[in-house]
């Protein structure tokens, strides 16, 4: 197209907001039209149906109520089986740990969400899903633990765990109510005392990439 | 003639060879490859929330490992910026063996002006004189004096903030007032002073506005540090911002978007260009557009393809290669994380806003005295200090209620140091054309030939060593450190391939930014460069553009071209 010095500027035909798949919508996230190019044909998208239940359940230990709303609530749950599908913070990177074989999914990628489930109902001594909260507190504080031990099940935890971070503290609640967020600072003040009530900031974008 | 002046790109050399052209009275033709994007209109991402997003900010990565394996290795892409960064899938590019490259590309109106890392920093006669120096390269044929006034020219009208230090390594400049350095660099830089006076820690000087330039109708900075999703305000330097409405106010400018240049018209009979051959890549067709000038700002790497891929019978190498030196001697700063500290004693102390810019350490080796150890020219440092926020959570043990309380204090100091070393000029590191791949264009692919030396790689050892030292001596507990240089072209400085030079049987462009060969025909990119300094190079090019625009005006109005 041309634009000649004078000429009016054509019509605004960019970005539009949109839910996509209904079955994500259900869940509770609110999503564009980028995702809904490649969800649909996700290989792991099952298990956003499958795994809801624990994922949520997880999210919520890892990071629980307290003044503020826990990640289970805020949808951590569902963002973490998405981030599996779509290849968030390494989930698509091989796991050759010895003794995690087995765990691909159809596939060839690691089944994080799979694993998660068998690895916390051996902790729970048998069904995870239906023990009670300080059991299932215990089984996940135990999985975290080893994990940063460097046990071989580190790299899919902390997959998972990461996950779960990502999903809360970039939800609303996670961001703006748990965390400070400022879209538009005005100002930069280089030198401010730490209190009691100091809070970190979501929108510390150079912080999010190095800190 | 259809125009006076046809400048290919838009990004920050094209939006300025505009800027310059039309004020001088010209009609002049803008071509960019890319789309359109309109100032404050189509930053489609800026104000969003992570929440607002499908995978909240960081983006699909199984579809940026499929369709932008190389721009997602970019610090500034995510899923706000994406839209600010070519598909590498639709735009493929070839290695030679061996070969290392990452090339980080943004096709659009404003081009990479709109993602850039906003560094301003003059070159000096350290840098000018490197070549002459040590032998490598072939010199320049100017010296900072020919280009002081035009970086107070260009200075004046981007809106640079900074800190005049009286560095002759880092000529002071027309700067707006500096941002303010946290607590922790403030001590660093008193700490490092006092030991090594030569070392002087600054804070970045920075194309954004630490002041409002009301007859621009650009803001000053909002602390975002968002700057790539595009900035309303125009407080940051692009062509959107800045360069391009000045040049549309003078009626004098068209501009086409969607359309990549293939080739410059050479006219054999009277050794000048005719004008382009461009590909309307929307409604599939070739189109050609004449001039009596043509300006080529389409980057680096692309300003000697389209040199190249204008071969003819008349000049079989590529356009204005008489030389044989056409896409040779690119180079880009060898860099990597020298550095890494945690900054203890600081616990008591946080900051509010995103400042956009780090700190700088000018390069102290190698001036007057050469005191590098198995190299003979500059490094420099940028990086500063920064708090945690949540991502600390990623290395931290923990679940439940005292977990989430630590993650919601900002988390330790640290402070990094990262290298930017002078990359030498070889002719082995070149540009050439694989006219056997062709892109969704039907152009030949660019092939990227690139190794970094002994020289760069002694840079890079010695600067981690001082790198250490200094935090150390500021109090910092040293974690990490690198002397490996990042892939070639991941400094996002690629320059050279058209160089500069005295002698036009070693050398692509004169002291003017233009074609010994052709004299209608200029080059004010990065692909002129003849050495690569260690500063940042886009302020240069703007400097250069200027120049080149004024000269080339002249010898226009004077009847020599």
């Amino acid at each position: 197209m041309i634009v000649a010095a004078d000429s009016p500027h054509p019509a605004d035909t960019g970005w539009q907001r949109r839910d996509f798949l209904a079955g994500l919508a259900l869940l509770g996230l609110a999503v564009g039209p980028a995702a809904a190019a490649v969800a649909a044909s996700a290989p792991q998208d099952a298990n956003i149906v499958r795994y809801q239940g624990l994922m949520r359940d997880v999210a919520q230990i890892v990071i629980p109520r307290t003044d503020t709303a826990g990640a289970g609530d805020v949808g951590a749950g569902a963002f973490v089986l998405l981030g599996l599908a779509h290849g968030l913070g390494g989930a698509h990177q091989p796991v050759t740990t010895s003794g995690l074989e087995g765990f691909s999914s159809a596939d060839g990628r690691f089944d994080h969400a799979r694993w998660l489930a068998l690895e916390l109902d051996r902790r729970a001594g048998g069904d995870f899903a239906h023990a009670g909260l300080p059991a299932r507190q215990a089984a996940v504080a135990g999985l975290d633990r080893d994990a940063f031990a460097d046990a071989p099940m580190a790299q899919p935890w902390r997959t998972i765990k990461n996950l779960v971070l990502t999903g809360y503290y970039t939800s609303e609640i996670g961001g703006s109510k748990e965390l400070n967020y400022e879209l538009v600072p005005g100002r930069w003040d280089p030198d401010v005392p730490v209190t009691p009530t100091t809070r970190a900031y979501s929108s510390d974008w150079t912080a999010i990439d190095f800190g | 003639m259809d125009f006076d002046a046809i400048v290919v790109g838009s990004g920050i050399s094209g939006g300025w060879a505009a800027k310059e052209l039309t004020q001088a009275g010209l009609k002049v033709l803008m071509i960019e490859r890319g789309r359109e994007i309109r100032h404050q209109q189509d930053y489609d991402t800026e104000m969003k929330a992570p929440w607002e997003m499908p995978f909240r900010g960081e983006g699909d990565t199984a579809l940026y490992e499929r369709e932008y394996p190389v721009q997602m290795l970019n610090r500034h892409f995510n899923e706000f910026t994406e839209g600010h960064f070519v598909n590498d899938a639709q735009n493929p590019y070839q290695t030679g063996d061996g070969t290392d490259f990452t090339w980080f590309r943004s096709y659009q109106l404003g081009g990479r002006s709109l993602t850039w890392g906003r560094q301003c920093y003059r070159w000096s006669d350290y840098d000018f004189g490197a070549n002459a120096r040590d032998g490598h390269g072939t010199d320049w044929p100017i010296r900072y004096a020919d280009l002081a006034p035009w970086y107070d020219k260009v200075e004046r009208f981007v809106g640079v903030s900074g800190a005049n230090e009286g560095l002759k390594q880092l000529p002071d400049g027309q700067f707006q007032p500096p941002m303010a350095l946290n607590v922790v660099e403030q001590h660093a830089r008193a700490e490092i002073a006092k030991r090594w006076p030569e070392r002087c820690l600054t804070v970045g000087r920075t194309a954004n506005l630490t002041e409002a330039k009301t007859e621009e109708g650009r803001a000053p900075c909002q602390y975002r540090s968002i700057c790539a999703r595009g900035c309303s305000y125009g407080a940051y330097f692009s062509t959107q911002s800045s360069t391009l409405p000045a040049a549309m106010a003078t009626g004098n400018l068209t501009v086409i978007t969607d359309a990549v240049v293939e080739a410059v018209d050479f006219d054999p009979a009277t050794q000048r260009a005719r004008g382009v051959r461009y590909f309307d890549t929307k409604a599939r067709v070739h189109k050609t557009a004449s001039a009596r000038l043509v300006f080529l700002n389409a980057g680096a790497f692309n300003s000697v393809h389209v040199l190249l891929n204008s071969a003819t019978d008349a000049m079989p190498q590529g356009l204005a290669n008489s030389s044989g030196v056409l896409g040779t001697h690119i180079m880009d700063h060898a860099n990597t994380l020298s550095a890494a500290a945690i900054m203890p004693g600081f616990e008591g102390h946080t900051s509010f806003g995103n400042r956009p810019t780090g700190i700088v350490i000018p390069r102290y080796r190698n001036m007057d005295t050469l005191d590098g150890i198995g190299h003979t020219r500059g490094y420099s440092f940028q990086g500063g200090a920064l708090q945690s926020t949540w991502t600390q959570g990623k290395r931290l043990a923990g679940t439940g209620t005292d977990y989430k309380n630590t993650l919601r204090k900002p988390g330790p100091w640290r402070m990094v140091l990262v290298t930017f070393a002078d990359c030498v000029p070889r002719p082995t590191n070149r540009l050439t054309l694989d006219r056997s791949k062709t892109d969704a264009n039907g152009l030949p692919q660019l092939k990227v030939d690139f190794a970094y030396g002994k020289e760069e790689h002694a840079a890079l050892a010695q600067a981690k060593a001082d790198a250490a030292e200094m935090l150390t001596a500021a109090g910092g507990h040293v974690i990490m450190g690198f002397d490996r240089p990042g892939a070639g072209g991941s400094s996002i400085h690629e320059m050279g391939g058209a160089r500069m030079g005295r002698d036009p049987k070693t050398s692509v462009l004169n002291q003017w930014s233009q074609a010994h060969d052709v004299a209608n025909l200029f080059v004010t990119d990065g692909a002129q460069m003849s050495s690569s300094a260690s500063q940042n190079p886009s302020l240069t090019y703007m400097a250069l553009t200027a120049r080149a625009a004024d000269a080339a005006v002249s010898m226009l109005r004077e009847g020599k071209i």
